[in-house]
């Protein structure tokens, strides 16, 4: 991925465990609070980088050059602030990629309509995973341990790069689980239908700057994400591969 | 004599095949949570519907034989076989009778066996006098036939549906409430009849031809108290006339205080009645969630859900936010779910029930599912916790899964941020909105797929993706080909659900 920067706000109950698993996945933080507190924490745990900011003064928002951050993830303990904080980026700048946070149905529609790309409903995910349990009560343990482990199965997203040598290849053709991968989806640029599970049944051509999600175990997919860089699919490393069953 | 006794005494209660059937019996004649009850009860019922229709066809056509054989001996058998069993499971002669002789041998006395037998048989003779029994006894009568009246014993079946017919209960227990009201009422009814009756006996029975006794005289009063008034006797004497307008007016004011106590003791209870109502149709299916309070998340999840398919009923004990729950029309009681009769309520024997316990306090939720636990280790419980450290707090109490709400949030936020795709399939895989969803492939023990490989089952052709077997605890991710399956394997696979269905189709013995 080209850059990791992200402009944190809010350095609460979520901020502070958001922080700490970007920080791992190596993205570049700054932490931006208006509690003196919540801001002492962050400096404490380590992000020296953090302000301290009244968030209801637009220069100061400004000062923070949103712009020139990846994404901005909203996650007061305060909803109100919240939504006032996406509402007074999205004013000051139309194109910023804001995540947040939302505990209940109506101020996930507020956060939406204040400009945020992508709200994440406290009680919806919740409830979900309840339905999830009773309906799927082993799908649901694996997601979870997918999700939640760094290493074991899990998901990867890939984008197809420049010049692989699955560019220009059609789905069928390719053998994913000869490399123990699991192809379950991906974004075809060219049709720009957005997400599309491989199950959908449409044919897909491989192109550069398709987005491909594999499944797998974390070590393969990263093997798997080196090969698909290559000009010539590395045979050798099918003949390496042994089953445990 | 003693000794006969005691020891049969003996052999019965260590049966078990004995006690085992007792329980059995008893089990299905008074437990309205046990499964086969169902059956009983349609039986009786049928008995008693087609010996009425027998009753009311008989009065005009003659009836073939082998009718009348089935009403007077199979019916009437069937019922008196009921009789007794009720009269035996209520209670127990053998254990009275042993637990009197460890007695009296504790306390060095020489064993009496009257004494059991007495207090056994006056408990039994006490039920015998219980309405219900009595009606149960009566109702075996109509097979008598010499004495023709003793058909119209036949109603007295009819009233042996009372026993299966809920509502009724339900409506004599609420009045019970107000008996004392209706007491009074009654008493009062009775003294104004019958000093009416006297009087109009007194002043009428010389100059009225139609008042012959003090019978014809009690029965003008009642009828003209009642405002009903047939007008077969009416009073010819202005006295009588005056007596008349008397308890014409009282009659009035009778039967409006009698309204009015049925209608407040319904009122005051009407609550109540419904949540019970409520407690038993949910008891009635095989399994069922038991929500305990209405948050937020309890709100979420029944948007989100189809609440109806399978059973479910919310718990709440703050009077607000049932009325909330009310009004958003969902089936609510107001308990506190944390007090174990509230839970016992439900059928925890044959049902499989699901708690979730969803306030947002731990405390409450890791006592909840305490309660649970020890009424039922069958019931499963699906707590939220607040945070990480209450986990094992919640693993102690016995919940089955844990939730936790700001942990999957904060999961979801990461992945969003790094992922944003894979957020995308996540969640649509998550919430089931997009096409494709993971499922559940159940293999049952007999399947036809049991010992197939994994290459027969071409999930390609049904556009699957097969993603593992779960075994015995165990993910296998995307095992090799040559892999056979096992009964009770799971099998996930993604995919859609037209694709599912014609793969299920395709192989039975799959869940």
């Amino acid at each position: 991925m080209p850059s990791k920067k992200i402009l944190l706000f809010g350095y609460g109950h979520h901020g502070k465990y958001i922080a700490k698993g970007l920080l791992e996945d190596g993205y570049v933080l700054k932490v931006a609070e208006q509690n003196e507190t919540f801001y002492q924490n962050a400096l404490e745990d380590g992000f020296k980088e953090s302000v301290l900011i009244d968030m209801s003064k637009d220069e100061e928002l400004v000062a923070l050059d949103p712009e020139s951050y990846d994404k901005l993830v909203c996650v007061m303990d305060d909803e109100h602030y919240n939504v006032f904080i996406t509402l007074s980026l999205t004013s000051l700048f139309p194109d910023l990629y804001i995540v947040a946070i939302s505990d209940s149905i109506h101020t996930t529609g507020k956060l939406k309509l204040a400009g945020a790309k992508k709200v994440i409903d406290l009680y919806e995910v919740s409830a979900n995973r309840i339905h999830n349990i009773l309906k799927r009560p082993i799908t649901t343990q694996l997601m979870k341990d997918f999700i939640m482990s760094k290493e074991g199965i899990s998901f990867m997203e890939m984008e197809i790069p420049e010049g692989s040598f699955l560019n220009g290849r059609k789905l069928e053709e390719v053998n994913f689980s000869s490399y123990d991968v699991l192809l379950v989806g991906m974004v075809d640029m060219e049709l720009g239908r957005g997400f599309e599970f491989v199950t959908a049944g449409h044919e897909h051509q491989l192109d550069s700057g398709d987005i491909i999600v594999c499944m797998g175990e974390m070590e393969k997919l990263r093997i798997f994400k080196k090969i698909i860089g290559r000009k010539e699919p590395d045979r050798g490393d099918q003949d390496k591969k042994e089953h445990t069953s | 004599m003693n000794d006969t006794i005691l020891s049969i005494a003996r052999f019965l209660h260590s049966s078990r095949r004995y006690r085992k059937t007792k329980s059995a019996i008893r089990d299905i004649l008074n437990n309205p949570n046990n499964e086969k009850k169902k059956y009983f009860d349609l039986t009786i019922i049928f008995l008693i519907v087609t010996s009425v229709f027998i009753l009311v066809y008989e009065v005009k056509h003659p009836v073939p034989v082998w009718l009348d054989y089935y009403d007077i001996y199979f019916v009437s058998v069937v019922f008196a076989i009921e009789y007794l069993l009720r009269l035996w499971v209520h209670n127990d002669l053998s254990e009275a009778v042993l637990s009197e002789y460890y007695d009296s041998k504790f306390l060095d006395k020489p064993f009496k066996i009257a004494r059991p037998l007495r207090k056994v048989l006056l408990e039994k003779f006490r039920y015998m006098l219980t309405p219900s029994a009595i009606i149960d006894l009566l109702a075996i009568f109509p097979a008598y036939r010499p004495i023709r009246v003793l058909r119209i014993f036949v109603l007295f079946r009819v009233l042996k549906l009372l026993r299966y017919a809920r509502s009724i209960n339900q409506f004599v227990e609420v009045l019970r409430n107000k008996q004392f009201e209706l007491y009074t009422l009654l008493f009062l009814l009775a003294f104004i009849v019958i000093t009416a009756g006297i009087a109009i006996y007194v002043l009428e029975e010389k100059v009225n031809p139609n008042i012959n006794s003090l019978f014809d005289a009690l029965y003008w009063s009642l009828v003209t108290i009642s405002t009903v008034g047939f007008g077969d006797i009416s009073p010819v004497t202005p006295e009588g006339r005056s007596i008349s307008m008397i308890i014409i007016i009282s009659g009035i004011a009778m039967i409006s205080f009698a309204t009015s106590v049925i209608v407040s003791a319904f009122s005051e209870r009407l609550n109540e009645v419904k949540e019970m109502r409520t407690i038993e149709r949910i008891n009635k299916s095989e399994s069922f969630l038991v929500i305990c309070g209405y948050g937020q998340m309890t709100k979420m999840f029944l948007r989100q859900g189809d609440p109806a398919k399978n059973g479910y009923i919310i718990l709440e004990k703050d009077r607000e936010r049932v009325e909330e729950a009310r009004k958003d029309g969902f089936d609510v009681i107001h308990e506190d779910a944390s007090r174990t009769e509230v839970l016992k309520r439900f059928n925890t024997e044959y049902a499989k029930i699901t708690l979730l316990c969803l306030t947002a306090s731990d405390v409450e939720n890791i006592y909840i599912t305490l309660t649970a636990k020890s009424i039922s280790k069958k019931i499963q419980v699906i707590a939220r916790a607040s945070h990480q450290n209450m986990v094992r707090k919640f693993e102690y109490a016995g919940a089955n899964h844990i939730l936790l709400p700001h942990e999957v949030v904060n999961n979801m936020i990461h992945i969003a941020i790094t992922q944003p795709t894979m957020y995308k399939a996540l969640h649509a895989v998550l919430t089931g909105k997009e096409s494709a969803q993971i499922y559940e492939i159940h293999m049952n023990a007999y399947g036809s797929l049991v010992e197939k490989t994994v290459e027969d089952l071409a999930f390609r052709e049904f556009k699957l993706l097969f993603l593992g077997i779960h075994r015995k605890g165990e993910f296998f991710f995307n095992p090799p080909k040559e892999t056979r399956l096992e009964a009770h394997d799971v099998l996930l696979v993604i995919g859609r659900k037209i694709s599912l269905d014609h793969f299920r189709e395709r192989n039975r013995g799959v869940g």
